[in-house]
């Protein structure tokens, strides 16, 4: 009995003009999507290995310098795209690209392209991910809509009553019917995706295993949709009403849910302003030890102890230049109090994820828009680990300079420079962006409210089909 | 036959609790936008004042100082931050560049969830380095806000859809057709009597919703005229989807294929149409590279920087308070530090006008193509209204450039003149007043959705479906 549903309702849905229109405007957008997001993506890389090579070459290239003049003329660091990227480009248009890196001073990454875009590009771009996690579930309502309602308007359910159905079989015949198609659609993308990935070449590791996870993801997501918009078929007794009701879920999952959450999460857990952000800064740095001021209180306690340290009564006697010296402490604080700070933002972060977690009640939307960016590395949480990474980096580059500095000059020497051929011996910023297995641990929570949904979605909507 | 379709709407309405579901449902979701709209324009007006009153306290401070300087008296704090130097007042004491928010900003958020709303420009340092985007979650950029914009423009016409996808058809579906046929009056010409009736109840809910609502919330003098023409918007989009409802009423036929077809409508007018021009626009005019600009201006700058240290030791540049407090340095620092940075700038002009001047190409593109989508057409002029749109910004941030270069200019005046900065100078500060730009461009799009709206009417009326031609009673 689920078989013969199944070919009935596929024979169906294959019949209906409007459904194969359907398919093929979901398919040439995706192909479409998929083919800009290609061409977006090699051209990021591109421009980002030739920027990369030309920032190391004019770090290489300084001639003789004074490592502190260097530490200010600083360096960048670049964050790459990631294979997945063309899967989901996550908030990636919102974040900075570039890292400026220099001393005193901890930067966010700059440039976001959402700021150079007009307000068009705040509608949405066009990509795999706008059409897997809308337009898709949208085809499933117009798939699904009126799977049991059509029954009762042409009169057919009496007739099957009568012929002694089990109404589960019958349901599950159904529920294949229009999962088949979808998935299939999802397959037929996923393995496109794939094959274009892993014949792209240089650019980042592709790896089959994430992009199966987040084809699980997706699947994962519509069998809630398709649970959903049959369980208002079974219930309600006119077509038009399914749809509207169907219709109404879908907005209040996927359009309004997401918004009012930002707006809650804001309110309750808002970012200081820039400005705020700065200022709070500074004030913690006018407090503590300055690198580039002998004259505070912290900087002549500093010169005591090294002096005790050494044994010896004068900065000069030192076996180092003391200004280096002063230097790298002043950094190491600052960088203490920058981490402080970033910490805070993380945390206000972490709160509002937490806001964006509770309304996941009523949207599988928000778990599953989570799960596909950090699968994707495209969330905020691999921004944040690109940015510790740029942190930590910048903060070694820090003491190889200062180092070098308070080696190899006397006190009071401003006049040093290093060699011309220093500064390559400066290792090069690499970042490892993390790995599918922490990944999915780090969102764990995101996936158990995915599993719940499905589960619950799915036994709710087979215990309505028996009283159809 | 006006009057009675006009009894017997009403009737239906009341009846079928239409009105009542309306009204509460646009109730709530004009309370709940307007609420999350009111509350961050008094985040950005809370987060101004505080930034303007800490600047108070610090003139307080500053001038305290200047006194006992003036009177010749010791005082206690690091020496390159007495404010009779004229680079300390530039630099420690920079004045608010804030752009206030406009009467009418609560009902989009535009832009302004994106781009910060004060600055303070200070002497030194360079403007490129100004940073005008916000400190947000981009999260929250990426789901963007549900405010009245979204209401309208996404919101609205699905309320429209499902308030008149069925006119005609559940007519039929009825069986109260021939009756209807029989009536001295066109069915198309009665289609459109009833759809003019429910637009009409639609825009009194609206219109009375939307005023009780902003009533509630608070008004702004000199707001009314804002409100005005936001429901001017309002009913002019609605009305574009009446249109279109009316031309899928008489050229479709049941009533879930009217749904469907009205809801596909609304995909691609509301989803895709911006998604499309979106990503056209930045394949056809792609946005410069930001990445290769940078490494542009590396080059030149390690260029410039080396012309800077034929002016100045290149240790001083960095670190200004050296020079100052240090007794064995000359104290005229900051005259070379000026010209150093003049230096630097100049030399990075070209690369960085030439790049906004790309941007801006890209920007007007993207501008043109949004007459292509009624959808863009509202959701832009919103947010030109609430003065939060992407040309609002670019306005802000010129002018905010702008003023710094006052701002550098007049205390730079003192430094060349070596003259101390002193109380009396304190008053003619430079002071930063944002001038909101006036666009007209609101009305032209009420012009174009109306004209958009009769032009679909008349199509309806004008040509002939497969449905007339059968003539619409037989099956």
């Amino acid at each position: 009995m689920i078989l013969k549903t199944f070919f009935k309702e596929s024979k169906e849905l294959l019949r209906d003009g409007r459904v194969r229109a359907a398919f093929a405007i979901v398919i040439i957008l995706l192909g479409i999507a998929v083919w800009i997001s290609a061409r977006q993506y090699q051209n990021t890389n591109e421009q980002y290995l030739v920027a990369e090579a030309a920032e190391r070459e004019v770090w290489d290239n300084q001639g003789e310098k004074n490592p502190h003049s260097a530490s200010h003329y600083g360096t960048y660091a670049f964050k790459p795209k990631y294979p997945l990227s063309l899967m989901d480009q996550g908030v990636d248009k919102y974040m900075g690209a570039s890292i400026f890196l220099e001393s005193h001073k901890r930067n966010e990454a700059q440039f976001s392209a959402a700021a150079d875009q007009t307000g068009l590009a705040r509608f949405g771009d066009l990509t795999p991910d706008f059409i897997l996690l809308f337009i898709i579930p949208l085809l499933i309502i117009l798939l699904g809509y009126n799977s049991f309602t059509k029954e009762r308007e042409m009169g057919t359910l009496t007739l099957l009553k009568s012929q002694g159905v089990r109404p589960w079989k019958w349901a599950v015949g159904k529920w294949l019917s229009l999962f088949f198609p979808i998935f299939m659609v999802t397959a037929i993308l996923f393995l496109i995706a794939g094959i274009l990935l892993s014949n792209l070449q240089d650019f980042g590791v592709f790896k089959w295993g994430s992009l199966l996870a987040m084809f699980i993801v997706y699947v994962g997501y519509y069998i809630i949709f398709i649970n959903i918009i049959l369980f208002i078929s079974a219930k309600v007794e006119k077509s038009g009403i399914a749809l509207v009701l169907s219709l109404s879920v879908w907005i209040l999952a996927c359009l309004a849910a997401p918004k009012a959450a930002s707006n809650l999460a804001e309110t309750k857990h808002p970012f200081p302003t820039r400005q705020e952000f700065a200022a709070n800064i500074s004030k913690d740095k006018q407090e503590g030890l300055n690198g580039h001021n002998p004259w505070s209180k912290e900087s002549k306690l500093l010169e005591q102890k090294v002096l005790a340290e050494h044994g010896v009564d004068s900065i000069h006697q030192l076996p180092f230049n003391f200004d280096g010296y002063r230097m790298q402490k002043g950094e190491e604080h600052e960088a203490e109090i920058y981490f402080k700070h970033y910490n805070y933002l993380k945390e206000q972060y972490a709160q509002q994820s937490d806001v964006y977690k509770g309304l996941a009640v009523i949207s599988p939307y928000l778990p599953t828009r989570f799960l596909s960016m950090a699968i994707a590395q495209t969330d905020y949480g691999t921004h944040w680990d690109f940015s510790d990474a740029a942190e930590e980096y910048r903060i070694a580059t820090q003491k190889f300079l200062n180092d070098d500095f308070a080696q190899n000059s006397t006190y009071g020497d401003w006049s040093y420079q290093a060699d011309s051929d220093f500064w390559k011996k400066l290792p090069q910023f690499e970042y490892e962006p993390p790995q599918l297995g922490s990944i999915i641990r780090s969102n764990a929570s995101s996936i158990w409210i995915l599993g719940v949904w499905i589960v619950l979605s799915f036994s709710i909507f087979l215990l309505t089909t028996k009283t159809i | 036959m006006f009057r009675y379709n006009f009894i017997y709407e009403l009737k239906l309405l009341l009846r079928s609790r239409w009105i009542q579901l309306l009204s509460i449902l646009l109730l709530l979701l004009f309370g709940f936008s307007t609420i999350n709209g009111k509350s961050k324009v008094v985040k950005r007006e809370v987060d101004i004042s505080v930034a303007k009153q800490e600047v108070e306290e610090t003139d307080k401070a500053m001038l305290k100082l200047l006194d006992s300087v003036e009177q010749g008296l010791e005082v206690s704090v690091p020496s390159w931050t007495i404010p009779s130097s004229p680079m300390a007042v530039g630099n420690y004491h920079p004045r608010v560049a804030a752009m206030d928010p406009q009467p009418m900003a609560f009902i989009s958020t535009g832009q302004a969830d994106l781009f910060t709303h004060y600055i303070k420009p200070t002497v030194s340092g360079d403007d490129f380095a100004l940073n005008f985007t916000e400190m947000t979650s981009p999260v929250q950029l990426l789901f963007g806000s549900f405010d009245l914009a979204f209401v309208i423009v996404y919101l609205l016409p699905l309320l429209i859809i499902a308030f008149t996808y069925n006119v005609l058809s559940s007519e039929k579906e009825q069986g109260s057709l021939r009756l209807l046929a029989s009536q001295p009056i066109s069915l198309r010409k009665w289609v459109f009597q009833k759809l003019m009736l429910r637009f009409f109840w639609l825009s009194l809910l609206v219109t009375l919703s939307l005023v009780v609502v902003i009533l509630v919330a608070g008004v702004q003098p000199l707001q009314w005229s804002g409100i005005l023409i936001l429901l001017g918007l309002a009913l002019c989009y609605m009305l574009f989807w009446f249109a279109l409802a009316f031309l899928v009423n008489i050229f479709v036929d049941s009533s879930a294929k009217n749904a469907v077809s009205l809801i596909m409508l609304w995909v691609v007018f509301v989803l895709l149409m911006p998604s499309v021009l979106n990503q056209v626009g930045n394949t056809l005019y792609p946005i410069p590279s930001r990445t290769l600009m940078i490494n542009e201006m590396r080059e030149h700058k390690a260029e410039a920087t080396k012309r800077q240290d034929e002016i100045l030791d290149n240790f001083l540049r960095d670190h200004p308070e050296y020079a100052i407090n240090d007794s064995t340095q000359s104290r005229n620092f900051y005259h070379r530090y000026m010209a150093s940075q003049k230096v630097v700038k100049e030399e990075l002009k070209p690369i960085v006008d030439a790049y906004e001047t790309q941007l801006q190409k890209q920007q007007s593109w993207a501008q043109k193509l949004q007459w292509i989508s009624p959808t863009i057409v509202v959701q832009e002029s919103l947010s030109q209204l609430a003065g939060t749109s992407t040309a609002d910004y670019g306005n802000y941030r010129k002018q905010v450039m702008a003023f710094a270069g006052q701002w550098r200019a007049y205390l730079t005046t003192f430094l060349y003149n070596n003259t101390p900065f002193s109380q009396k100078d304190y008053l003619s500060l430079p002071q930063f007043n944002y001038q909101a730009a006036k666009s007209n461009s609101v009305f032209t799009s009420m012009l174009v959705l109306l004209l958009i709206a009769i032009l679909l009417i008349g199509f309806g009326f004008a040509v002939q479906g497969k449905t007339q031609q059968k003539g619409i009673l037989s099956n």
